[in-house]
């Protein structure tokens, strides 16, 4: 026995997490895998923590250059691919279609819809923000993407986030959602997606001018019974800032900007420097 | 490749290629042999696309595990003296590089929360281990634990990231 082996008596079943993360070497690895064999209890695990570790992955995740995207996709087209391990239903699908059925296509690919296959599993199986990517209809593809994919960067706290982006969610993925864009006058734009069955708004900008740090901008809901604060917009990036969410709209109401005192005003204390309505 | 297929390729290029170079890219370094092993992982995909199996988990995890492995495999089988060189000069986990994607932004942070939330011996023994492709024994030398104790951590950090991040 080389020093480290664990003796006879350890449970393999220990290395389920170093196997998750490839941390082990290959005669590690294959004793884990005789023994997963028989495991049904282990199979779970490791599945669980796979996409646990995918995860990890995917938040690495950077853009490929530009160039690589065509250059892989033309050599795809000389690899030949494999037939399906299973053949009954092969046989009655054209070949062509397989990987197409199999592979993480978009919402509006052949695999939607197909449990495990579809792009709600690429990143996030059922979880907590399901709906950003769940509940996408193509109107509010066409949303998001007005959007300027703005929400890239969303720096609130997480638990905020987290709520934000269910309501978020919802707005984008509302069967009446609708885009409103609007110049700010002092410079930029704000795009807004807005569902009136939700009387719920997505709000972001675009370009507007950098504020010394003493001042930052106030979003307000201009009800009819006067503007009601809707939270600071939240340092850009990019360029870009948003996404914020208004819930609890009603007819006649508008959305305003000011700037102001960097802790916020309870009242517009400038002249508001956009006046969207909302219907 | 008939059209149809090639858009459908594309469509899983789009989505899998971030996080796949993402993640290659922590493991291996050099930024040109990462993208050797994101076009083999995703050729890879292609060519097995048929024998993706749904009950085993999602298409994410099989191509993510498929990328890990094969970054994975690529350091390890370099010099391991001249790796290790390489590596010190690296051993921050930095989450600079973004993508364009909400979902990868969105992740991210909820992925760095998670992993806040992890003891400190979990947190390095995971993260050494994914990001860094670490084997546990060698991990065990550089924290100065116990070999066994690296593996529990491991398994530990890895349950309670799959708590915390909701992972079914």
């Amino acid at each position: 026995m080389r020093p480290g082996e664990p003796g006879p008596g350890a449970d393999p079943h220990t290395l389920v997490g170093a196997y998750v993360l490839d941390a082990v070497r290959a005669a590690d690895r294959d004793r884990f895998e005789e023994h997963l064999a028989g495991c049904e209890t282990c199979q779970a695990e490791v599945r669980g923590l796979r996409e646990t570790a995918a995860r990890l992955g995917a938040a690495a995740a950077v853009r490929p250059r530009a160039e690589l995207r065509e250059l892989t996709v033309r050599a795809a087209a000389r690899i030949r691919q494999l037939p399906p391990v299973t053949d009954d239903r092969a046989d009655e699908r054209p070949a062509g279609r397989r990987p197409a059925a199999t592979a993480p296509a978009g919402p509006a690919g052949p695999a939607a819809g197909r449990a495990g296959a579809g792009r709600l599993s690429w990143l996030r199986p059922r979880g907590w923000i399901a709906g950003l990517a769940a509940g996408v209809t193509v109107l509010a593809l066409g949303a998001a993407a007005a959007m300027g994919v703005a929400m890239h960067g969303a720096e609130h706290r997480l638990d905020m986030a987290q709520d934000r982006s269910g309501a978020m969610a919802k707005v984008l993925a509302a069967p009446d959602a609708t885009v409103l864009t609007a110049q700010v006058s002092s410079g930029g734009s704000a795009t807004v997606v807005m569902s009136h069955r939700d009387g719920a708004l997505v709000f972001t900008t675009a370009g507007l001018p950098g504020l010394d740090p003493a001042h930052r901008y106030e979003l307000w809901l201009m009800s009819p019974s006067g503007p009601v604060p809707a939270g600071m917009l939240p340092a850009s990036r990019h360029g870009m800032s948003g996404p914020m969410v208004i819930s609890g709209l009603s007819a006649g109401d508008k959305v305003g900007l000011t700037v102001e005192p960097a802790a916020g005003s309870p009242h517009p204390t400038s002249a508001p420097i956009l006046m969207l309505s909302l219907s | 490749m008939a059209r149809g297929d090639e858009d459908a390729f594309r469509q899983v290029y789009d989505e899998a290629a971030g996080p796949v170079l993402g993640t290659v890219r922590r493991v291996v370094r050099d930024p040109a042999q990462s993208e050797e092993v994101m076009q083999e992982v995703l050729l890879e995909v292609w060519r097995t696309a048929a024998r993706f199996d749904p009950q085993a988990g999602s298409a994410a995890a099989w191509i993510m595990t498929m990328a890990h492995r094969r970054a994975v495999d690529r350091v390890r089988s370099e010099d391991s003296a001249a790796r290790r060189e390489q590596r010190a000069a690296v051993a921050t986990i930095d989450f600079d590089e973004v993508t364009d994607a909400v979902e990868a932004s969105l992740d991210r942070e909820r992925v760095r929360h998670c992993l806040a939330a992890l003891t400190e011996l979990q947190r390095e023994a995971v993260t050494l281990a994914y990001y860094q492709g670490y084997t546990y024994r060698e991990v065990a030398g550089l924290l100065g634990v116990a070999v066994g104790t690296v593996k529990t951590r491991m398994r530990d950090g890895l349950i309670r990231l799959r708590d915390c991040l909701g992972v079914e």
